[in-house]
């Protein structure tokens, strides 16, 4: 037999034939030498051979299932419930990288917060032609409700998501969009930890990782602080539009964590500008709530008549500063894909700095030449709608079909002021394990850091999360188009 | 100058138990320089403390929640309020090149009351108005105003309950008919589809005195006495009212509560509350006019007519707008 021949190492099984193609790879530098931060990684991984790794996969899915981690895709009018994938290698920052991330996402979460209350107080920004008017007034997310109105501790955006992109081409992180409304997703930060050290317990032991679990209690911290009555026995509640929400999740877990009530809104009184929660031993006043329900929905008098998840008067109780909400009322207009492109030159407005963190180039459909261009160049660019999030209302060019394209160039035409274009960029690449071939492929990812802002500083839970193209070829990570997510690692030291 | 008193009744009156109301109201009559509200006073039924603000156009908003079960609810606004005769202009403002070139500039300013909003939409139907307004050989923005006001007045034919306070600017346009608030909408669109910038307003209009008569549609906005109509912003000149349901200039017997894009942004009472009961609304405008010259004090008292509920019940209701 072959007993005397050197077996090939198991160690090469499931990255046999990994290609890093033409993109930035965040593991390795070429195929099977990894980066030195991924190496010991790569050593245990590596080791692995299918049924090995499958097991600890079957694990990790069964702790999700059971956990009841799950999230709901809207199509078609058919709402089915799925586990989140999560794929078990771990993306890894080191702590060079992720500083840079840090200074420059504190400094965008910054500058949106006081283009907030700049837009709501005295517009600065469009008296100096910064940004032009027709902007803001022509957004829906503009909410006139808020102007002059002084948010407590002028904190508008508590908690951002803001959404990062490698560049294959440079190696350099960019921003790809901003999410200051009530951005989703950081239980699966947490969560996603504590399988992965459960998955992978020696290759987790062999770096030191910077905890990510004091997410909630830093969070918890910011709404006491905002408490209208001041003092120990602040109350604040978690509001959820209830349990078909694709986060119902989240919001429970969340709640749970931070040790505060999870109401709905019928749960939720205002009496003559005071919010009260029902209870069995009757109303009990409420300071703050964590709102997980959009502005249109919050309060049925102010917004959406036909809303009945949200408390009618709420609106009036926050004008009056006898309740604060989390995120504030109003932030898409800070989050809107136009005002994205505005993002550099409002931090060199406000800070008098410059960026940290580069935007992706953006054609504003809104300025005629921009969407010539737009319409000449669909099949090399992707295509947004501003007040969409979530994947939903793109096209991507390179992918798309001439119907596809055709009916983006009828509504482009119709209403150019809602959409931006951009050109495809090549996402970095972090090994992914692919199902059909049982070996790593390389996969497309992004990164959502968490930003938790207290009106002084910016505390972000280091990494944020992962989310994985699992498709082939894809470079939508979202999860109701397919993606994943994977646990990210800052270290402690430079590796 | 003139003074008068207002009593402006609402009633809601519900088929079954209803609870948790909540509502917002736009009653109190602005004050400016060409108006003053003396005094204004709100009271519901059953009694709730009421909350006053000012909201994002200016305008008075109250605001007041009925947390137990009731059947009927009551809002009763009086106002007293004194307005100044309006120095209208007769002639002048820009020409309508000039405007043109004025565009990015009007825009600039007056992006909201340029762009079309929900009850005014920039139809094609209501280019043949714009096209036909300017055919006024003066050529002056002023002159394009005042005739669109005058075609939408006379092209339109003021009927009472021809449309009700969902109906679009489409149903108006084919039909030939409305109320005053079809009206406004109507000349807000041509005026912002040739890009002069309007807003809507609301009020009142006072009735004329007996004495001196009147046409038969003055008789029928009088029994309405709520009315709306709109402004111009006619660079140079500023704001001009035109009324173009009335068909004559506006002057101290239009009484302003509000401003907005449309009648959306000032909706005279809006709320919602629970429960399954069906509901019946009814308003009443009781208007005591000027203490005119001879000291005499005319009363008129007007109502609407009843309107019907909603053919169906949701746990979570919108009251009825006027």
């Amino acid at each position: 037999m072959n007993q005397l021949q050197p077996s090939p190492a198991p160690a090469n099984n499931l990255f046999e034939a990994y290609e890093t193609g033409a993109f930035y790879d965040e593991m390795f530098e070429q195929p099977s030498v990894p980066r030195s931060h991924y190496a010991p990684l790569f050593q245990v991984i590596g080791r692995l051979d299918q049924q090995q790794y499958q097991q600890r996969r079957e694990l990790a899915d069964l702790a999700f299932l059971i956990q009841g981690i799950t999230f709901t895709v809207y199509s078609d009018g058919h709402n089915t419930e799925r586990l989140f994938p999560f794929d078990l290698v771990p993306r890894i920052l080191t702590r060079a990288e992720w500083d840079l991330i840090e200074r420059g996402l504190a400094q965008r979460v910054i500058t949106l917060n006081l283009f907030l209350q700049d837009i709501y107080g005295p517009q600065r920004a469009l008296k100096d032609r910064i940004v032009p008017r027709s902007l803001i007034f022509s957004s829906p997310q503009f909410r006139r409700e808020m102007m002059g109105l002084k948010v407590p501790r002028g904190i508008h955006t508590h908690i951002s998501g803001i959404d990062l992109i490698r560049d294959s081409a440079t190696g350099e992180f960019l921003v790809l969009e901003d999410n200051v409304r009530t951005p989703s997703g950081v239980s699966y930060v947490l969560e996603n930890r504590l399988v992965l050290m459960h998955a992978f317990p020696r290759a987790f032991s062999q770096y030191a990782v910077l905890p990510v679990d004091h997410y909630p209690v830093e969070l918890a911290s910011i709404l006491r602080s905002l408490s209208p009555r001041g003092g120990a026995d602040t109350v604040a509640v978690l509001l959820t539009p209830g349990i078909f929400n694709s986060a119902y999740f989240e919001h429970s877990f969340l709640a749970q964590q931070m040790g505060i009530e999870l109401v709905e809104g019928r749960d939720l009184v205002v009496d003559s500008g005071i919010v009260f929660m029902k209870t069995i031993a009757g109303l009990k006043r409420v300071d703050v709530i964590y709102r997980r329900i959009d502005d249109e929905f919050l309060d049925p008098l102010a917004f959406n008549p036909d809303s009945v998840l949200g408390v009618p008067g709420l609106m009036q109780a926050y004008r009056e500063g006898n309740v604060a909400l989390v995120n504030a009322i109003g932030n898409g207009i800070a989050d809107d894909k136009a005002v994205y492109a505005y993002l550099p030159e409002l931090i060199r407005y406000y800070l008098g700095e410059d960026p940290i963190l580069r935007n992706v180039d953006t054609y504003l459909c809104s300025k005629p030449d921009h969407l010539a261009y737009v319409l000449d160049h669909l099949e090399e660019l992707v295509v947004k709608a501003v007040g969409e999030s979530g994947g939903y209302g793109m096209l991507m060019g390179p992918a798309s079909t001439a119907a596809g394209r055709h009916e983006f160039r009828r509504r482009l035409l119709a209403n150019p002021r809602n959409y931006i274009a951009q050109p495809v960029i090549g996402l970095s690449r972090v090994p992914a394990f692919d199902e059909t071939t049982n070996r790593f492929a390389g996969r497309h990812v992004d990164l959502r850091p968490y930003c938790l802002f207290d009106g002084e500083k910016v505390v972000i839970v280091p990494g944020g999360l992962t989310r994985v193209a699992l498709r082939p070829g894809s470079l939508v990570v979202n999860s109701s188009q397919g993606g994943g997510s994977k646990d990210t690692w800052v270290l402690r030291g430079d590796a | 100058m003139n003074r008068y008193k207002i009593h402006h009744v609402t009633e809601f009156t519900y088929d079954g138990t209803v609870s948790e109301s909540f509502n917002e109201v736009r009653l109190r009559p602005l004050d400016d320089d060409r108006q003053s509200c003396l005094r204004f006073r709100l009271l519901t039924r059953p009694l709730a403390p009421v909350a006053a603000r000012t909201d994002y156009y200016g305008n008075w908003v109250h605001q007041f929640n009925v947390l137990a079960g009731h059947r009927h609810l009551r809002v009763d606004a009086e106002s007293v309020v004194m307005v100044q005769p309006v120095e209208l202009p007769a002639a002048g403002g820009v020409s309508l090149t000039q405007l043109d070139a004025m565009k990015d500039d009007l825009e600039d300013e007056f992006y909201e009351y340029l762009a079309p909003t929900r009850y005014v939409p920039h139809l094609e139907a209501a280019r043949k108005l714009v096209q036909d307004a300017e055919r006024e050989p003066a050529g002056s923005t002023l002159a394009f105003a005042q005739t669109a006001s005058s075609l939408v007045h006379t092209r339109f034919r003021y009927e009472k309950g021809a449309t009700h306070v969902h109906s679009s600017m489409e149903d108006s346009l084919s039909s030939g008919a409305g109320v005053c608030q079809d009206f406004a909408h109507l000349l807000l669109a041509v005026v912002r589809m040739r890009g002069l910038p309007g807003r809507y307003v609301s009020g009142y209009l006072m009735p004329r005195k007996a004495s001196e008569g009147g046409n038969s549609m003055e008789e029928v906005i009088g029994g309405q006495a709520s009315h709306a109509w709109m402004e111009v912003h006619v660079p140079e000149l500023g704001w001009v009212p035109l009324d173009p349901t009335f068909g004559r200039p506006v002057g101290i017997q239009h009484v302003r509560i509000a401003y907005g894009r449309d009648y959306g942004d000032v909706t005279p009472v809006r709320g919602v509350y629970k429960g399954h009961a069906g509901q019946h609304l009814s308003v009443d405008v009781l208007v005591l006019p000027a203490l005119n010259e001879e000291g005499h004090e005319l009363l008129v008292e007007t109502a609407a007519g009843p309107v019907e509920p909603p053919p169906e019940s949701v746990p979570q209701q919108q009251q009825q707008q006027q």
